[in-house]
């Protein structure tokens, strides 16, 4: 079993390409690139529902102003 | 030093590893900033006092033991041979001290091992060096707020400068007995420093027991948050930018592969940046795989943790943790997948294990380290199924059950084994843990009454200046 073309390091001089599964580059470019964008449209997804979630929080709290009110209590109490 | 171009090859490597030293300083600065915001402010100066005080304490028993255990053991010794002959890395070897290569005057040494050492130990040791006190630093989060400062000095010195240095003889050198016999390969350190010091941790763990209000009655865990969240991730982003020395280090810059220390072929030359096995790499590549397995890391413990920002920065250093042990040949995109599997396995293994066996790790070093470092040595074993572990051939290749057996030396056999005992040990003298009220309290009792009493006084002082009329 050989996941790379480096069998023996005695002739290191004749080696080009040394990671394993050489061949398999255009793959791993597709995968580099379905990580990045998914990532991007997962992140969307999450801010999407997140933001949604807190403003209903903040309406849930009688809205911006009493919400702001309450912070400002808070932060002269502290 | 009588030809111009070898003694610029020589006093190159001489400052190439000065250099990582100055670099890795700044993964301790990373360590007592993240330890420090970590903790409750009730404890952080004993906290940063704890992490601290590794450093002068390995590093003194590195010098009068640690270095010579790297060369003395790397046959076991009693696996495949007897200690082995290493007269420059004793204390008392003349080579320790400032020395210009002429000739020796203590029997023990020969005219090639001084014009040879003189100008590399020094700076060689200290590179190595650095990586024990990061081996001391990563147990040291794990056990904050309750364990005796004196204790895990002891555990540090353990670590720092007996465990992780057999680890290093055995696995982590150009004839090592685990690279010879089960052609183990850990380029970056995946499993010798980061396995050993998970596994480590975790059995002083086991001993020193949760920190009070932990968990509740029903077993279900508490978060005990830092008092400074920024601190902690600030000191997270040191750790990493002195990662790159701590990278740099792993390597040899400069060696004629087929040269006299080498192959030692004739008539035939290739000079190359190599790993520790003496295997050609290049730090080009180094470079591209640690910022990439550093993104996949980031990237796949953000998504998991849902953007917490202290297991989003714990997530990239797993990353790298767990492609480091091919990472001087792996594909830049492997790296990158790589580290994003190692982040996801330390995050989930890390709640997993503190639900299931109450385990209570303030900084999540043993998943971070342990797991990511384990699951990094096995991968490796796949990923580079069959590649030649070393230039000599009589070497056994790279295989999944090489790697596995040198993971669990690491994590267990190494790392929890040792701890565990010695932890046991000191719990049995009392010596472990910090009294319950001073824990309820807080370490810094005393000097936080000090601060207060002169606060007071200096407050007093100037009323009385500004009552005066003066």
């Amino acid at each position: 079993m050989a996941t790379g073309l480096v069998d023996s390091w005695t002739n290191v001089d004749k080696f080009g390409a040394v990671y394993p599964f050489p061949g398999s580059e255009t793959l791993m470019v597709l995968l580099a690139l379905v990580v990045w964008l998914g990532w991007h449209i997962w992140q969307i997804k999450e801010e999407n529902a997140e933001f949604k979630a807190d403003v209903e929080k903040i309406k849930g709290r009688g809205g911006v102003g009493k919400v702001l009110d309450e912070e400002l209590q808070r932060e002269i109490q502290d | 030093m009588d030809n111009e171009l070898s003694s610029l090859s020589i006093i190159f490597m001489e400052f190439y590893y000065w250099l990582t030293v100055a670099l890795m300083f700044l993964i301790h600065v990373g360590f007592c900033m993240y330890e420090v915001g970590a903790s409750r402010y009730k404890n952080h100066m004993h906290t940063l006092m704890k992490n601290t005080m590794l450093i002068p304490l390995v590093t003194v028993t590195f010098y009068l033991f640690g270095w010579w255990i790297y060369f003395a053991f790397v046959n076991g010794p009693g696996i495949i041979g007897g200690l082995a002959e290493a007269p420059f890395a004793t204390p008392w070897s003349e080579l320790m001290g400032t020395h210009m290569g002429g000739a020796p005057f203590q029997s023990t040494l020969s005219a090639d091992d001084t014009a040879f050492w003189a100008r590399i130990n020094g700076v060689f040791w200290a590179a190595f060096l650095l990586f024990s006190w990061t081996a001391a630093s990563i147990v040291s989060g794990a056990v904050i707020e309750r364990i005796r400062p004196s204790a895990f000095w002891i555990l540090a010195v353990i670590i720092g400068s007996v465990t992780w240095i057999i680890d290093a003889a055995w696995g982590w050198s150009w004839n090592g007995w685990m690279v010879q016999k089960l052609g183990y390969h850990d380029a970056y350190a995946s499993g010798v420093i980061h396995a050993i010091a998970g596994g480590f941790a975790l059995g002083v763990l086991l001993v020193l027991g949760p920190r009070i209000g932990k968990f509740r009655a029903d077993g279900s865990p508490r978060n005990i948050n830092p008092h400074n969240p920024w601190l902690v991730t600030i000191g997270l982003f040191l750790i990493y930018t002195g990662f790159w020395g701590f990278y740099v280090a792993c390597n040899v810059p400069i060696i004629d592969i087929y040269g006299s220390g080498v192959l030692d072929i004739a008539g035939r030359h290739f000079f190359s940046a190599t790993n520790i096995y003496l295997q050609p790499t290049t730090l080009s590549a180094i470079t591209v795989n640690f910022l990439m397995s550093l993104s996949g890391g980031l990237m796949a413990a953000y998504i998991v943790s849902k953007g917490d920002s202290f297991w989003t920065y714990s997530g990239g250093l797993a990353g790298v943790i767990g492609a480091s042990a091919g990472n001087d040949l792996y594909h830049p995109v492997q790296a990158l997948l790589i580290g994003a599997v190692a982040s996801i396995v330390a995050y989930k293994m890390h709640y997993w294990v503190e639900r299931r066996f109450k385990i209570d790790d303030a900084v999540g070093a043993v998943a971070v380290h342990g797991y990511a470092g384990f699951f990094g040595v096995v991968v490796a074993g796949f990923m580079l199924w069959g590649y030649p572990s070393s230039p000599f051939d009589s070497y056994a290749p790279i295989t999944p059950w090489g790697q596995f057996i040198g993971a669990i030396i690491m994590f267990f056999v190494l790392g929890f084994i040792p701890a565990w005992i010695i932890s046991k040990i000191l719990h049995g003298m009392g010596l472990l843990r910090i009294p319950r009220e001073i824990e309820m309290v807080g370490l810094d009792i005393d000097s936080e009454a000090v601060r207060q009493i002169e606060a007071d006084e200096v407050a007093k002082a100037i009323h009385a200046e500004a009552n005066s009329g003066a």
